[in-house]
């Protein structure tokens, strides 16, 4: 790169410099010359023969490298850019779902808050099945004291039965049939006697097996709801740390987002800065042809000696910048314009 | 489908850069090195817009413009001419052809996008 400059400008300043000294002189110049000895005229010629190609090459060379660089240090650009906006649309893909997946998030937090209130709920039943349980647990204890009672009345039975038969046995033989329908009644005490017996053991049998079922209930009960309560609130905490961990990643691509958007810019932006290469190719291109042309005009050149305007002017016929026609006339360099667009 | 551009410039990285601009706006881009190319190029298929600097070797940018214009298939193609040029001669002579717009080098990508999106949607 520094090569072509300094080609360039070398060969700008020997030509504004031979254009100035032409144009500070303009009444020499316009002054008939002295024709110059053939010998020197042909050592002129011969010398422009040979730098002339030499230059032309060079420059061609310059203008050849930095084409093909300049190409590639695009085209990285260009496989940079695309990498970029694979990137960005990956990313923004991710974003879109990281954001569907938020809500997601809470239609998954809204169902298992239901699982865990169906769960409550289950719990709740469970519980009034307890209670239900110990009122049983009352009816049993009330059983307990109507077979108690049962039992007093037989006893009581038994009692006025035996009454009855000794009441009867001392009638004699008329209180015979009433003797009869005592032992009877006896017989029945006794029955009923027996019956509450059982009753009392069957009820004493029931009402322990409740109470070890409302023991067993209670139990469950109380360890189910801590159970509930936990898995409540690891559920949350789950949620919750899972939802940090999305809300970190959106967090994160929004950042490799803004800085591919900033890579992308800066690309941009260079991309625009080698462009210059278009623009020193031309002027090459317009110096080299222009020196093509030397040897050319140099053989010929009239007996007084080749004259640079000709070529000077060729040379600035060819130019399409404006700033190659501000540095050919004012030996000076002028900035680049900024970009245009006109639509007809 | 995306609309199909056709580069033609003498200078492979401008082709290249606007390559970079257009194709990441979904526009499928193909290039030619000069008008001869271009022709060749756009011969037997689809092309929405041309986009051609004005000088080139073999065939330069307005002539190509002419050529274009001659085709019945090209006849209302959006062409814009990119270029270092800065000749209103020149320029009159690309509107005479037949050329829609002008873009001076050097440009930024989203300028040419915003040129191009003007004339012919992706």
């Amino acid at each position: 790169m520094a090569e072509v400059l300094y080609i360039v400008l070398a060969l700008l300043a020997g030509l504004a410099a031979g254009f100035a000294a032409g144009r500070s002189r303009p009444r020499a110049a316009e002054a008939p010359p002295a024709e110059a000895p053939d010998a020197f005229r042909r050592g002129v010629g011969e010398f422009a023969g040979a730098v002339a190609p030499v230059w032309s090459a060079q420059i061609e060379s310059s203008r050849t490298q930095m084409e093909s660089g300049i190409g590639a240090i695009t085209q990285q650009f260009g496989q940079i850019v695309d990498n970029l906006d694979s990137l960005l649309s990956s990313s923004q893909t991710a974003l879109g779902q990281a954001a569907g997946g938020t809500g997601s998030f809470d239609r998954g937090r809204e169902r298992l808050g239901n699982v865990v209130d169906t769960l409550d709920n289950a719990l709740k039943a469970k519980r009034q099945a307890v209670r239900d349980l110990a009122g049983l647990a009352g009816f049993n204890d009330k059983l307990k004291q109507m077979t108690a009672e049962v039992a007093q009345i037989a006893a009581q039975t038994n009692l006025l039965a035996l009454n009855a038969s000794i009441e009867a046995a001392r009638v004699g033989a008329a209180g015979a049939g009433f003797g009869v329908v005592a032992l009877e009644v006896r017989q029945l005490a006794d029955r009923s006697m027996e019956t509450s017996v059982q009753m009392a053991e069957k009820v004493a049998n029931i009402g322990t097996a409740i109470e070890s079922m409302l023991a067993t209930a209670e139990g469950d009960a109380e360890r189910e709801g801590v159970a509930v309560a936990r898995a409540n609130g690891d559920v949350q905490e789950v949620v919750d740390d899972l939802q940090g961990v999305v809300t970190r990643s959106q967090e994160s691509s929004q950042r490799i987002e803004r800085a591919a958007v900033g890579i992308r810019a800066a690309i941009s932006d260079a991309l625009v800065n080698l462009q210059f290469q278009d623009r020193v190719g031309q002027v090459l291109q317009h110096l080299q042809d222009n020196i093509g042309r030397l040897p050319g005009h140099v053989a010929e050149a009239p007996p007084t000696g080749p004259r640079a305007r000709p070529l000077l002017d060729e040379l600035e016929h060819a130019y399409t910048m404006q700033a190659e026609r501000h540095a050919h006339r004012a030996g000076a360099v002028t900035e680049v314009p900024r970009s245009e667009i006109t639509f007809f | 489908m995306s609309k199909t551009v056709l580069v033609v410039d003498d200078s492979a990285s401008v082709r290249q850069v606007v390559t970079i601009a257009l194709k990441g706006a979904g526009y499928e881009v193909i290039d030619a090195v000069d008008g001869q190319d271009a022709l060749r190029k756009l011969d037997g298929r689809r092309v929405h817009l041309v986009i051609s600097d004005v000088n080139m070797p073999n065939m330069d940018g307005i002539t190509l413009v002419g050529e274009i214009r001659k085709q019945p298939a090209y006849r209302f193609t959006p062409i814009i001419m990119l270029t270092t040029e800065s000749q209103e001669e020149k320029k009159r002579q690309a509107q005479t052809a037949g050329a829609k717009a002008w873009v001076t080098k050097p440009f930024q990508p989203a300028q040419m996008l915003a040129a191009v999106s003007k004339l012919i949607a992706p």
